[in-house]
């Protein structure tokens, strides 16, 4: 495998992974930083993807020990992993917990955007996809879920069923390219990590998630409205998702000229339908000529506890642990045996957290709606932004 | 209210809610009744982002207020600040049918005309202030009325901000059942007690420098020439502390308050500031000269951004000859004079409401100064109105938004 030094990697797992990676691949042909991962030889000898990881067939333990020094040197030159696939299906539902605490293990932010079964797919599927999602929340630093049983309902129940599993594939895109968006650290208006930890790590919350784009003179309201209505955020009426939320993320992804007015804009609709009561996250990532279209993407949170984890490092609860048993097949990921993995020696390193010094550093405005003036954060310490060093006090 | 003569002033402010009463006095001063306060919960950076915890806060400060001043209020004049709100010159121009006596409906007609600008989708007009009115290019006429033309101009100072913000303040005060007087830009409110006509008259510059944000205002030749609002106040300063010396908040805005100096930290003393033991903080020794950098460079970023907002306007600072008023709760901060002369070239002075009566303990301690300015300006109106012309002005300032709620 080609081992490039890779920032912000997206790691597409199992069938469905590989799918939406090529889907990416074609659709933005200089995108780098791929990698896909599947036990099924064919579906990755037709990947488009240049970095593969084959899993051999048989144990999915087995074959996840193989590959683990593989995966450890692709991971190695990223500032953060995404992990993607649809979960239900044997190989990505063992896979991606697997792979999230690998990452996750390596220090790396760890997110991921899965698809969960159409109920057309079995009960057993979907309660082998409730089981990843669950390991999957314990360990990752945030989770969007696609559900596609909703999904499916914004499209007329005529549609051909390859038209569903496309739309899948077209919102995890959207969510995967939102999510490498906020990890971005170009800015102008960064949303960080313990934002999307509070958003999308939230134990037994919903995520909902809208995108929308457009291009010219009305651009934010049309690529607001597309947001709104996008199945995920606007069953059973538009934006009603956001009326139950808790913390809303709000992405805009825009060229160069997106106006202070247009996220103000955006954030009042926002904070109109969700309520004074919402938490409004916004991020901005302006880049590109006037031409490009500016994408907003959505990302609610709704039920669960929400927790604001910037003002206190609370370790998570990490439920994979050195024996991890998947359902059915009772087959597990023998780390136990590697005593020279460092999946094992730091699982219980994690467990300490990190400390979180984008959201340290705004100090008590760390929740509020950032005072952005020529490109700077003013609620940032003018000594940090002029990068002048402070004398740390000497304890008693 | 009962007297007419009685006016309220209700500043809700990042770090404290405070009301005034006032009473308006024959010879247009006023005189300070007494003050209710409350410290501030559910405000950030001057906006209301917890409903109904400040509703609560102002319902304290106005019991308080009518206790120690033994007035039932009714109604009051809300300051209102914030960064959504923004402003610009604009003028308006009428042309006559026929060279003619200038009449007030031609005043109305060009005031329209200069709002006549499409303001961004959610915002609002919140002040349009006179600037100077011109009768067929003759410039700076000062009644029109008296004047024969067959064109008149007038330039205005707008003042504009985001709807649902501005609603927020409204359902706060409309909660409590009380009426609303106006809502008045915090700026020009501190500036009718800051400033006296001849530095208006002759250009200056006041800068209220509160816990969230900073106000400020230019006067030149008697008139508003800019106005801004800048997210950034004390509570910055203290942000700031605490994240670069490690310590709580509230032992940062402690430290702030006893010890911080804004002057250049080159120029300072120097040495340390032993913090004691406290439940659950543990003791340290401050290096001042990191605790006066930290604050030196906070407080020299405000007044840059103030000095490159106003030469973004192209007035420049060479018009504020009788230089800069600095007012607020933090113009208390130790050498925060000297960094504004350092930076706007000006001379600068520390002040608070003046031409005032009353409580002398109020009026001179400047944190009170947007609240007194408040009920100075209602006096000025009201003096100026005649009760038709006062629900035109009304009407004028915020539109249909402010005549559903007002009354």
């Amino acid at each position: 495998m080609n081992k490039t030094q890779p920032s912000r990697l997206i790691v597409g797992i199992g069938n469905a992974g590989v799918s939406v990676l090529d889907l990416l691949s074609v659709e933005n042909p200089g995108m780098r930083d791929l990698l896909v991962v599947n036990n099924d030889t064919e579906s990755l000898s037709a990947s488009i993807v240049a970095d593969r990881l084959i899993v051999p067939e048989g144990d999915l333990g087995d074959g996840f020990l193989s590959i683990d020094d593989e995966f450890g040197s692709s991971i190695s030159g990223a500032s953060a992993v995404l992990l993607c696939g649809g979960l239900g299906g044997e190989t990505a539902s063992f896979l991606l917990p697997a792979l999230a605490i690998r990452s996750k293990s390596a220090g790396l932010p760890t997110l991921a955007c899965v698809g969960m079964p159409f109920s057309f797919e079995g009960k057993q599927k979907r309660d082998l996809a409730l089981e990843a999602l669950e390991k999957l929340r314990a360990v990752c630093d945030g989770v969007v879920v696609i559900n596609n049983d909703q999904l499916s309902g914004g499209t007329p129940s005529s549609s051909a069923v390859g038209e569903a599993f496309q739309l899948s594939d077209r919102t995890l895109i959207a969510s995967l390219l939102a999510m490498r968006g906020m990890l971005a650290t170009s800015g102008p208006v960064k949303i960080t990590r313990s934002d999307l930890h509070a958003v999308l790590g939230v134990p037994g919350s919903v995520t909902h998630f809208g995108f929308g784009s457009s291009h010219g003179s009305n651009r934010l309201h049309e690529a607001l409205e597309r947001a709104l209505k996008s199945p995920l955020l606007s069953l059973p009426g538009k934006g009603q998702a956001l009326r139950e939320a808790k913390m809303v993320l709000l992405f805009f992804r825009a060229p160069k000229d997106l106006s202070f007015s247009e996220v103000q804009l955006a954030v009042a609709e926002i904070e109109r339908i969700a309520g004074e009561r919402c938490l409004i996250k916004v991020g901005v990532q302006s880049e590109g000529s006037p031409e490009s279209p500016l994408e907003l993407f959505i990302t609610a949170s709704s039920g669960g506890s929400v927790q604001i984890v910037a003002k206190s490092n609370e370790p998570k609860p990490f439920s994979l642990t050195a024996t991890e048993t998947r359902r059915g097949s009772q087959q597990s990921i023998p780390v136990a045996a590697k005593a020279d993995k460092p999946l094992k020696k730091s699982s219980a390193k994690q467990m300490q957290g990190t400390l979180d010094l984008e959201s340290y550093q705004r100090g008590r405005f760390d929740k509020s709606e950032p005072t952005i003036i020529g490109g700077e954060d003013l609620d940032v310490p003018t000594f940090l932004r002029k990068g002048i060093k402070i004398t740390t006090p000497a304890r008693h | 209210m009962a007297n007419d003569q009685i006016f309220v002033g209700l500043e809700i402010g990042t770090t404290k809610i405070c009301v005034i009463v006032s009473e308006g006095r024959s010879d247009g001063t006023i005189s300070i009744l007494g003050v209710g306060e409350t410290p501030s919960r559910g405000v950030r950076k001057g906006e209301i982002v917890d409903l109904a915890t400040v509703t609560e806060c102002v319902r304290e400060a106005i019991l308080d207020a009518e206790d120690k001043t033994n007035v039932e209020i009714g109604n009051v004049w809300v300051a209102i600040s914030g960064a959504h709100l923004r402003s610009f010159n604009n003028r308006g121009t009428l042309v006559l049918p026929e060279e003619r006596q200038i009449e007030p409906e031609d005043l109305e007609k060009v005031e329209t005309n200069a709002k006549e600008v499409a303001l961004p989708p959610p915002n609002i007009f919140l002040h349009t202030i006179l600037q100077a009115y011109h009768v067929d290019g003759n410039r700076n006429v000062i009644d029109p009325l008296t004047s024969e033309g067959a064109m008149l101009e007038a330039d205005f100072h707008i003042v504009h901000g985001i709807k649902t913000r501005i609603h927020n303040t409204l359902r706060c005060i409309e909660s409590l059942k009380l009426g609303i007087e106006d809502v008045v830009l915090s700026s020009l409110a501190s500036a009718q007690v800051v400033l006296n006509q001849d530095q208006k008259n002759y250009g200056a510059l006041m800068i209220d420098i509160g816990g969230g944000t900073t106000d400020y205002i230019v006067y030149i030749d008697g008139a508003v020439k800019h106005s801004g609002v800048l997210a950034v106040g004390g509570d910055h300063i203290t942000s700031d502390i605490s994240v670069g010396l490690r310590l709580p908040i509230a032992r940062a805005e402690l430290l702030k308050i006893q010890e911080g100096s804004a002057a250049d930290p080159s120029s300072g003393e120097g040495g340390t500031i032993s913090l004691q033991n406290d439940p659950g903080f543990m003791g340290c020794e401050i290096d001042r000269f990191s605790l006066d950098t930290i604050i030196h460079l906070r407080v020299r970023e405000i007044f840059e951004l103030i000095r490159n907002d106003i030469e973004s306007t192209g007035e420049g600072m060479l018009g504020l000859i009788r230089g800069v008023m600095i007012t607020g709760g933090c113009s208390r901060l130790r050498g925060i004079a000297s960094v504004a002369e350092d930076v706007l070239e000006l001379p600068v002075e520390l002040t608070r409401a003046r031409n005032v009566g009353g409580a002398t303990q109020i009026f001179e301690n400047p944190q009170y100064s947007t609240a007194i300015g408040l009920t100075k300006y209602a006096k000025v109106i009201t003096k100026n109105s005649t009760p038709e012309s006062m629900m035109d002005r009304l009407t004028a300032s915020i539109g249909d938004l402010f005549r559903r709620r007002s009354r």
